[in-house]
Order: C-alpha cells, then structure tokens, then sequence
C-alpha cells in the first residue's frame, strides 16, 4: 500500500521536523489563498486602481484618509457593531434557552433536538427566500401576524423600513445561527455534574438561583468561546444582507461586508474597497484580541 | 438508537414535581413551533395554488394541494444542473477541509514544539478574515491565470475559508482523546503518524464527520465567491447562485422560488437530520471543557 510505505518514511523523520511538516502545507495552501490576496489588497489600498485598469499609481495613505472622512464608512462601522453585538445576544440567549430546554430527559427528545437545530443546516439562499417573502409588506404572514398586536393596523414594512431592517436582518441572522450555539451549549450543560444541582437544591436554591450559581459559571467559558465565534460569523455576513437588503434603507443595513463590495462591483473602486477591507480587517483583529484580553482578565479574577 | 446514551451522558437534572417538566415540554413544543414555522410556511406557499398566497389577509393552514412547482422549477429552469455543480463544488471543499485539517489538528492537539502558539495565531487570523477584503485581488489573480468559470478553482478558495473552522473542530476532539492511549502506542512501537492514522481516526470518527459536514455545508451555502468567479452563462453555476439570480429576478413566480429553494435546502437538511447524532458528539467534543 502506497500510503502506508510513505507514513513509514514520515515516521522515521525525527518528531522535532514533524509538526513543521504537518503544518507546511496548511501554511502554504491559506497562503496562497487567503494571505497573498491579502497583501495584495494592501498594496491596492496604497495605490489608485480602477476595476478593468491595470495602471497602478502610488498614492500612499490618500485612500485611507479618504475613508476617515468619509461618512458612508463610519456608518458601516456602526452598523456593523450594532449586527454583530444584536446577533450575539439574542442568538446565545435563545440558544441558551434551547439547549436547557433539551437538556432533560423525556420520549422523543431526540426528535426536538432534530427540529430546533434544522435551521442550522438550511442554506442560506432558501433562508433569504423565504424570509423576504414572509416579510412581504403585502402578502406576508409575519405583517398578518404583527397586526394580530393590538396597536398594529397595517402591515410594518420590515426589510423596507430604516427603523426596521436591521432588526428583520438580526432576526433572520438568530434563526439561521442559534441552533450551532445551542447544540454546543448543550454538551457543556451535559459536563455539568448532577452532583451540583443536588447539593444546591438541598441547600435551598431555587431554579433562578441554580441557574445564577450553578450551570452559569459551569457554562461560562463556552459561551466566551461562542460569543467570539458569533462575532467572527456576523462579522463577515454577506449572503444573507445580501440578498434581502443589500445596504438596505437609508443605509442601515450597509455593513463592512456589503460596502467593500459594493465600492468594489458597483462603483469599480478596487483601491477604496481594498482600503475599507484593510481596516475592516485590523477592526476585527483588534475586537478579538480585546475579547481574548477581557476573557483571560475575568478568568484570572475567578481563580484568584 | 443504543448507541445516543453513548453521547448524552450524564441524566438530566430532576425536577421536583412532574407538573414542572409537563410546562417544560409544552414550552418545547411551541418553539419548536416557531423555529419550524419558516418551513412550514415555505411548504404550504409552494403547495397550495398561487392566489391563495397572494392574499393580504393568507390562511395559516393549507388550501388546496398541488405538487407541481417542484416539477416546473426543474423543466423551466436549470434546477438540476445546479445542483450537480453544487455537489461536485461541496465534494472537493470537503475532501480538501479533511485531509489539512488532520494534519494541522493533530499538530495543535498532540504535537509539541516550539513555533504551535504562532501556528494557532495563523489559524485564528485566516479565520477572522472577511471574503470581501481578498475577493478582488484573487478575482484579478484568477482572471490572469485563466481560472475563472472553473469549479475547482472556486473549491480551492472555498476551502481556504472552511478549513480554519475544520481545524479547530478536530482539534477539540483530538484534546479530548486521553495522552495515555497515545503514549502507550508509543511505546508499543507505534510512529507519530501511525497513532494519527490507526489510534487517532478511528476514536475520532464523530469529529470527522463534523468535519465533513461543515467543509460541505460551507460550500453548499457558499454564495460570494461563487457568484463572482462564476459567470451565470458559463453552465457552471452552483446552486446558491443559481436561486440568487432567480430571486433577483422579478417575474420569477413566488411558489416557484420557494419550490427551488426548497429543494436545494433538502439536501443539507435530510442528511443533517441523518447524522446529527455524530455531529453533536464531533462538534461539542471539547466544548466541556472550554
């Protein structure tokens, strides 16, 4: 066997190359892909390129200081900020709510664990499909459904509606990404030892109170963990903005995602979409580093 | 169904009286519901004829019942076509997620040397990366290469994508194998990579199927690089892209729309529900401990 004579000629190398050998072609393959575009993308970000062109001049940081006078650009932050921490929330609340609510045992708890998580593995495009439709101003259910609230006469404009949009996008967002978060939490709620709740119970403590004390901390460490992963996910959102709102009413749908490409296949402006893209990037390493730096700090003061 | 105690340990915490857990399952029930409802709406859009849905005031439940969307989308539009080209997209991204992410999770999980944090902190980057930032310049790379309108060339920058995600799913579960299987093989004579290939794999098998189904869904969901790299006249075109040009176009009949994408969510969806017993174990494996 082929594959078994070149695993013998691995494992004669000394185990100080190995690691380095294993890791060479994933340091190869992600940068080609994804580290070389990169560079590229700053050089573009340092130059004036226009889509079709391949006349590039030096402009240094013009395109930068272009950007941090730019109002468009500052809104998109804000949007972005306002998706990402919205999507977190309710996200890792519903999937928190979820996975307690599986976290028992009956009949049938695999068929439940089935259908809350399904959404997970419905693509997104159909999830666009569908959602737009059922937030149609005139034949969606969800406007038969708001004016089922006695203060709703006509059917709100979702999608449509500056004030409404970016909540219909968070919701739609919830839907689609709860079911991950929530089947994650559940394992971590299943290492919870039963011992616990029953010393607590007898103590006293009632189910807010063992929730507060017990499965909370129990839990806190991979909901940390999920919520820098919601934040990487809802950060790069494109498809579904996208394809319901694109950068939507009044822009208030417009985040990063959408306006790099928008400056890029709509204005043709390689260099200025390049520059936002740099930033974007930097924006999300920093927020990511400060979220490690908080999770360590707030690590450290339990254990002290 | 023997096998699912394997995976959901330990039992549950007990309530005190039945009345509580009969509210719990009742609350279950109505999200369920709701999570369910988009579905359910989809279907019953798509089934019942086309002015019972266009109404201001739509009935909740079913009126009236007629299949044949799901047949016209494949007649009228490329339906099957899209979803070959999606499959043969979602087949290479996995094959490609699976074999780098083995080597460079067994490296981060059970290797020691000195350049690993670094090697992470890599990983973590490409992770946080938005597509958008690097979609021109490797749009420009691929037009002087002559690699636009290829599937294996879109698979490739996919995959990038998918398998940072991959790496650290299989990372978790290769934590969660203990050392001391690992150094006994050791000295029983066994190499580094024998006890990747014939201790590691076979006690990892839920963690590579996660894998699997991530590289693949990933793809399958894929939607902007597809629709940059892939032009709509090419007879390429996977399936995202395939419903994102329906949709953008304003005659297309809604139960049709519905019907289309319907049918390019069953996929993902039957096989999920198949395997999703795997999945939890794969993807939580090391999620216990933090």
């Amino acid at each position: 066997m082929g594959s078994a004579g070149l695993l013998q000629f691995i494992a004669r190398l000394s185990r100080r190359r190995l690691p380095y050998l294993l890791a060479l072609p994933i340091l190869i393959y992600e940068g080609i892909f994804i580290l070389y575009p990169m560079l590229v993308g700053i050089q573009y970000s340092l130059s004036n390129i226009q889509a079709g062109s391949t006349a590039s001049n030096w402009v240094g940081f013009d395109n930068y200081h272009r950007m941090l006078t730019d109002n468009t650009f500052w809104q998109a932050v804000k949007v972005t900020v306002e998706y990402s921490l919205a999507v977190i929330v309710v996200a890792l609340s519903v999937a928190v709510g979820t996975a307690m609510l599986m976290n028992q045992a009956f009949r049938g708890r695999g068929i439940f664990r089935a259908l809350l998580t399904t959404p997970w593995a419905f693509p997104d495009i159909p999830t666009t499909i569908v959602f737009v439709w059922m937030a149609s101003p005139i034949y969606g259910v969800l406007g038969k459904m708001a004016r089922w609230l006695p203060w709703v006469h006509n059917n709100p404009k979702w999608l449509l509606d500056p004030h409404l949009a970016l909540a219909t996008i968070v919701l739609i967002s919830v839907w689609k990404g709860f079911p991950f978060y929530s089947l994650v939490i559940l394992a971590a709620l299943q290492g919870v030892p039963q011992e616990l709740y029953e010393a607590a119970t007898v103590d006293g403590a009632n189910a807010p109170t063992r929730f507060r004390y017990v499965t909370l901390p129990a839990i806190k460490p991979t909901l940390m963990l999920l919520a820098l992963l919601a934040f990487i996910f809802s950060y790069q959102q494109y498809t579904l903005i996208w394809q319901t709102t694109g950068p939507g009413p009044l822009q208030t749908t417009q985040t990063l995602s959408i306006l790099i490409y928008n400056e890029a296949f709509q204005f043709y402006d390689t260099s200025y979409a390049a520059t936002i893209g740099v930033a974007g990037f930097v924006l999300s390493v920093i927020a990511a580093l400060m979220f490690v730096f908080l999770e360590r700090q707030a690590r450290a003061a339990e254990e002290r | 169904m023997a096998s699912q105690s394997a995976y959901l340990a330990p039992a549950p915490p007990r309530l005190r009286f039945r009345g509580a857990k009969a509210i719990q399952i009742a609350i279950l029930v109505i999200v369920c519901v709701l999570i369910m409802f988009p579905i359910y709406w989809m279907l019953l859009s798509i089934v019942q004829p086309y002015k019972y849905s266009l109404a201001y005031n739509p009935s909740l439940f079913f009126r009236g019942f007629d299949l044949s969307p799901f047949h016209t989308v494949f007649l009228n539009y490329s339906m099957g076509l899209w979803l070959w080209n999606s499959t043969q997209l979602a087949l290479i991204v996995t094959v490609i997620c699976l074999g780098l992410s083995l080597l460079g999770a067994y490296a981060l999980s059970k290797l020691r040397w000195k350049a690993k944090p670094g090697f992470g902190f890599f990983i973590l980057l490409t992770q946080m990366m938005p597509g958008a930032i690097i979609i021109v310049p490797v749009l420009r790379l691929y037009r002087s290469l002559g690699l636009v309108n290829s599937l294996p060339a879109l698979a490739f920058v996919q995959a990038a994508f998918a398998l940072p995600i991959c790496i650290w799913i299989l990372k978790n579960v290769f934590d969660s194998v203990p050392g001391e299987v690992m150094e006994a093989a050791l000295t029983e004579g066994c190499g580094e990579m024998g006890v990747l290939w014939r201790m590691m794999l076979p006690l990892s098998i839920p963690g590579l199927v996660a894998v699997c189904v991530v590289g693949f869904f990933f793809s399958w969901n894929e939607f902007l690089f597809a629709s940059t790299f892939i032009s709509p006249d090419s007879g390429l075109l996977p399936g995202s892209v395939g419903l994102g040009t329906m949709q953008g176009l304003y005659d297309t009949p809604i139960q049709l729309l519905l019907a289309a994408g319907f049918i390019f969510a069953l996929p993902p969806v039957v096989f999920y529900i198949l395997i999703q017993r795997y999945m939890i174990s794969g993807l939580t494996a090391g999620a216990v401990k933090g």
